[in-house]
């Protein structure tokens, strides 16, 4: 760690201690009831409390979140390298899926839980189907956005479309494919917790909604915050993967397409 | 439109202002446009596309960024399917010390300068051995320092692989400091005006520049150009 990230460590953690302390300190002098608002310390007393109780429910979700993204990123590139080098299904099956892209996936939820049931196959389902979109846009659109000269180039050396798919446009289109995955991973993520609000037995969702019912806010705050640790490790993970096999881009298409 | 023989070994400049072709025509001559007008042969035989026997270099080096300077310049050879691989791995290595770049072969194009990203251009578009250079104005993003460097360089190169080039520009000094003959083109419509022959001895160094003969051959040119543009 050189300097200026340290110093930045250190000012990263000095806001979030502050911030601790100052909700602790409001929650407690205003007397907020903890089934309101928990103070920090409640959370932490609700962690250690679920302890025995959480890792299953988390790694039940886990599991179903990393099922649901692993389809929709294979389905993803997949429909989307079709798309992109067949003109017919570039003419027929674009304007179907962007229709359908259009659509909020997650109101979908009850209809799917009544076709595939209470067990995990429903959460999957509508996790990939959330998480399918934006891996699938990305993907066409950089295919679609490959240098010209670059092309140009391959044909001169007389290279077939095959060639020219594996040597220059996948390798080429590779940031949008992780621009993509990092937007599937946390639609995945919402759309499976979503499925298990809604009918579940486990799951962290299930876990959340039956705290609540409990007032059990500290309950729930602690999920959320395992969760959001989740998201943090999804993060880096595809940053890491960024930074290993597209170092020598320098542009920045991390934003992508968000649908 | 446009006829010139490239039997063994020869360098010639094609020169004209903006707009009036000559990349149009190069394209043509590489195989990836169909010819407008009349029919492009290459040894003999009527040419519907890419040749393998033709290298190009463009404006840009076009390198892929993804790739090491060696693995950039093994790229015909992996496309084409060249074996045995063995002898063009060493061949690349040839060519990249040839070029000056040996000791970049592990860099990514991206740590290169314009200047040293074009000759791993060079050394792509030799690798598989073509008998024809085409070369698209290759010079013309460097400064004009890396310029001169560069021409030298070439024409060493040249004089060591002995092969055929067409080298486009619309810089006048270049095509006479570079050539044996010079296609002069005039612009809309695209023609020839007139193909001169380069006289001057070789090997040619930039001091060449300052010879009489050479200021007579830029100022024929020159005159060739205004004499085209209208009144």
């Amino acid at each position: 760690m050189n300097r200026d990230t340290a110093v930045q460590f250190a000012y990263s953690i000095g806001t979030f201690a502050v911030t601790l302390a100052l909700w602790q300190g409001i929650v407690r002098g205003l007397d907020i009831p903890t089934y309101f608002i928990p103070a920090p310390s409640d959370v932490l007393i609700a962690l250690s409390r679920g302890s025995s109780l959480y890792p299953s429910h988390y790694l039940i979700t886990l599991e179903r979140t990393l099922i649901a993204f692993a389809f929709a990123f294979v389905l993803g590139v997949t429909c989307g390298t079709l798309v992109s080098e067949i003109k017919i299904l570039e003419r027929t099956l674009y304007p179907l899926l962007v229709a359908l892209q259009s659509m909020p996936r997650i109101a979908l939820a009850p209809v799917i839980i009544v076709w595939f049931g209470f067990g995990s196959s429903s959460k999957i389902v509508l996790g990939a189907f959330s998480a399918f979109f934006p891996i699938f846009l990305n993907t066409i659109h950089g295919l679609k956005t490959i240098d010209n000269d670059q092309l140009t180039l391959m044909r001169a050396l007389g290279s077939n479309r095959f060639q020219t798919f594996w040597k220059v446009k996948l390798p080429s289109a590779l940031p949008f494919l992780l621009a993509g995955a990092n937007i599937g991973i946390i639609f995945a993520t919402l759309a499976v917790i979503v499925a298990e609000f809604l009918g579940a037995n486990q799951g962290m969702g299930f876990l959340i909604v039956t705290q609540s019912n409990q007032m059990d806010t500290a309950g729930v705050f602690a999920n959320v915050f395992i969760l959001s640790l989740t998201g943090i490790v999804f993060h880096y993970g595809i940053q890491f993967l960024r930074q290993r096999l597209i170092f020598w881009s320098g542009g920045n298409e991390m934003s992508g397409e968000r649908n | 439109m446009v006829d010139f023989d490239d039997s063994n070994y020869e360098f010639v400049a094609v020169v004209g202002p903006s707009g009036c072709g000559k990349t149009t025509l190069l394209n043509m001559m590489a195989g990836l446009l169909p010819s407008t007008s009349g029919e492009i042969q290459f040894q003999g035989k009527r040419l519907e596309g890419p040749h393998q026997e033709i290298g190009i270099v463009f404006q840009r080096p076009v390198l892929l960024p993804w790739r090491r300077i060696v693995d950039n310049v093994m790229l015909p050879v992996e496309v084409m399917n060249l074996r045995p691989r063995e002898e063009y791995r060493r061949r690349t290595q040839e060519l990249l010390e040839m070029v000056g770049l040996q000791g970049f072969e592990h860099a990514y194009p991206q740590e290169l300068s314009g200047g040293m990203q074009q000759r791993a251009a060079i050394a792509r578009a030799l690798v598989y051995d073509s008998k024809l250079l085409l070369m698209d104005e290759p010079f013309a993003a460097l400064d004009a320092l890396t310029r001169e460097e560069m021409n030298m360089e070439l024409l060493r190169i040249w004089d060591l692989t002995k092969k055929a080039v067409v080298f486009v520009t619309h810089n006048i000094p270049e095509a006479v400091l570079l050539s044996d003959r010079i296609v002069v083109m005039t612009a809309r419509p695209g023609k020839v005006r007139e193909i001169i022959e380069v006289d001057l001895p070789r090997p040619r160094s930039l001091s060449l520049m300052g010879n009489p003969r050479f200021g007579e051959l830029a100022d024929h040119i020159r005159s060739l150009f205004k004499a085209a543009k209208p009144a």
